[in-house]
């Protein structure tokens, strides 16, 4: 063991680490006493500890028909760029040009591009589209944004990807469908799984888009908090937050998992 | 051959004809004619970037010919894709697919035909036994040590009874004695299946002991081809001479010519060769090409037709036979090698000896 010495400069460094850190995950955590107030305003509990907020999120129609909203369009925007991302990136690997290069790129500007700019230029074509305000039109504006997560961690999968392998799968009678289908995927699950997360999580909680894309008819569960905080601060916007940080959490956690996986295979 | 015995069918034949592949400008297979025998067993040899390899690829339909064309049986497959060429290929490296386990890797090409796994589990139990890997049909690839990885790729490549088979340096990641089991092994597979195999390799022990014909590659095109026997004993050029085997070089000036022998000046000293095929031609400077082992060593001068007296300035030692390093006045360094067992010279540096030989022994190489 390397013999740990308390100098003042090693104090100074560890002390400013753990302000940073504490500055980044406390207001995650307080929105869990928050959760618990017995009051009817966002504050600390005072008397004692209430789970009314929870139960008033299951009884109220109006958070349960978001949260069905948001997972509906975040399960749908999910299986689309899990599909699209991972063709494009099996595309680009077995390609591999110049060519297929600057197309990865691209497919990388809805990370680049300024979400406020995209919501603005998706808000005019939708309308043309006549499309603003349904699912469909949300579920493609958060296909875009996801994808180009998919497109990353495929492409790392298949970055790994013998491509021998392929070969061995065409010499020995399969079609290129058949060796995407039986040979390819099953081998890069992993990343697919990881990018698949990703999206899922990004549309959970994307709001600037839906805020410019839809009026009365969607209301996902970010917009509905957003609603909620205008209006009155009803605790029960803690307790949502609270349940949505424990599912990222949980969705996090299944992803380091899946990467260990993939490292120790 | 019993009924579902993988490549029961006979062997077919194929040939390249003027094959070309061009990388930018460099060329990578310069206009190659070759002509593989029904049910033969032949070995593309040559160093790393002789085109042996690109060869096999276009074979197998990964690479796409830039000129000339491949015939299977005289249909044209040049343009035809992996897929529909019923080619069985063991890569380097083997290739098992991870995620399967190994009856399910050779259930895989039958699974593609559209066989189910019950229908397909006679062949697959035929195959896996047919390689002695009948006991190890539920492991995952990574659950097996190289050797056993390999035998599963060759029982993958041979379960669909494929047109011919195509080995791309199967054996270059095995230890030696393995490598050395595995060519007897491979050797009485393709005596029993009859299939065509069409061998790559860059170890000169592997071509000689497995061919039914060799063809050395050199650039990208041929630079010899016949049968193991008649490589070794016969080079036609330098490359060859040293590729194939050890050699020592003599280099030297007609003196004489006679009906099927002549005298040539090497050194200051007359020697004597048997003619080459175009001996009327010899003319001017003469390339000798001399095996190792065709030289007689002794410790007074012998009674060869050709003697040169040197000193022994290294020798090893390899249990069957010495090898030596012998400083001569004439020609400089010779390499001799000699039967431990029956060695006539004491084996000590700087022990003055003789080396010995005749006429036929060594041969007339072209520089190139």
């Amino acid at each position: 063991m390397i013999e740990t010495k308390w100098s003042f400069g090693r104090l100074m460094v560890l002390g400013a680490a753990w302000t940073v850190l504490a500055f980044l995950v406390m207001p995650m955590i307080i929105v869990f006493p928050v959760s618990v107030t017995d009051q009817y305003y966002l504050s600390l509990p005072k008397e004692h500890i209430s789970w009314e907020h929870y139960a008033k999120f299951f009884s109220d129609e109006k958070w349960l028909d978001a949260t069905f909203q948001s997972v509906v369009i975040a399960t749908s925007s999910t299986i689309l760029a899990v599909l699209l991302g991972t063709l494009c990136a099996i595309g680009c690997w077995r390609i591999a040009s110049a060519w297929s290069e600057r197309v990865r790129t691209f497919m990388l500007l809805p990370i680049i591009v300024p979400t406020i700019v995209q919501a603005l230029a998706l808000y005019r074509f939708w309308i043309d589209l006549g499309i603003v305000d349904t699912y469909i039109g949300v579920i493609l504006a958060h296909t875009l944004v996801a994808i180009p997560y998919v497109v990353i961690t495929v492409s790392a999968s298949l970055a790994n990807f013998d491509v021998r392998l392929e070969q061995a799968s065409r010499n020995l009678g399969a079609s290129i469908g058949q060796t995407v289908r039986w040979v390819i995927v099953p081998s890069i699950m992993p990343g697919v799984l990881s990018g698949g997360l990703f999206a899922f999580t990004i549309s959970f909680d994307e709001i600037v888009m839906v805020l410019f894309i839809t009026s009365r008819n969607i209301y996902t569960l970010p917009k509905r908090i957003w609603n909620g905080i205008q209006d009155h601060l009803d605790p029960t916007i803690a307790s949502v937050a609270t349940l949505l940080i424990a599912v990222t959490l949980a969705l996090l956690i299944m992803d380091l998992w899946l990467r260990r996986k993939r490292e120790t295979k | 051959m019993p009924e579902g015995t993988p490549g029961a069918r006979s062997g077919h034949a194929l040939s390249l004809r003027n094959l070309s592949k061009y990388y930018g400008a460099t060329a990578a297979v310069d206009g190659v004619d070759l002509d593989v025998p029904r049910g033969s067993f032949l070995t593309l040899l040559g160093p790393s970037g002789s085109g042996k390899t690109t060869i096999l690829m276009a074979i197998a339909g990964f690479v796409e010919p830039s000129g000339g064309s491949i015939l299977l049986d005289d249909k044209d497959i040049t343009r035809l894709p992996p897929d529909k060429r019923n080619f069985g290929m063991v890569f380097q490296g083997y290739a098992l697919f991870p995620h399967m386990t190994v009856a399910d890797n050779i259930w895989f090409p039958l699974k593609v035909r559209g066989v189910s796994k019950a229908d397909a589990s006679t062949k697959i139990k035929n195959a896996l036994e047919l390689v002695q890997m009948g006991h190890l049909a539920e492991r995952f690839p990574s659950q097996l040590s190289g050797g056993q990885q390999q035998r599963v790729a060759l029982a993958r490549a041979i379960v669909f009874e494929p047109d011919l088979l195509l080995l791309d340096e199967p054996l270059s990641a095995l230890d030696k004695k393995l490598r050395a089991d595995l060519q007897w092994e491979l050797k009485s597979l393709h005596q029993r299946l009859g299939t065509t195999f069409i061998y790559v390799t860059h170890d000169q022990e592997e071509a000689l002991s497995m061919s039914d014909n060799i063809v050395i590659l050199r650039d990208g095109q041929i630079e010899q081809e016949g049968v193991p026997g008649d490589l070794y004993e016969k080079p036609a050029t330098k490359f060859v001479a040293d590729f194939l085997g050890k050699s020592n070089f003599l280099q030297g000036k007609l003196a004489t010519k006679q009906a099927d022998t002549f005298a040539y000046v090497c050194g200051g000293q007359t020697l004597v060769q048997k003619g080459a095929p175009d001996h009327a031609k010899v003319t001017g400077d003469i390339l000798i090409a001399l095996r190792p082992e065709k030289i007689t060593l002794t410790p007074q001068r012998p009674s060869t037709t050709n003697a040169v007296a040197g000193r022994i300035t290294a020798f090893n030692y390899y249990g069957s036979a010495y090898h030596f390093q012998v400083g001569t006045e004439a020609m400089g360094e010779l390499i001799a090698t000699a039967p431990a067992w029956t060695c006539a010279v004491e084996p000590s540096i700087g022990n003055e000896i003789w080396l010995g030989w005749e006429p036929d022994a060594s041969v007339v190489v072209r520089d190139r």
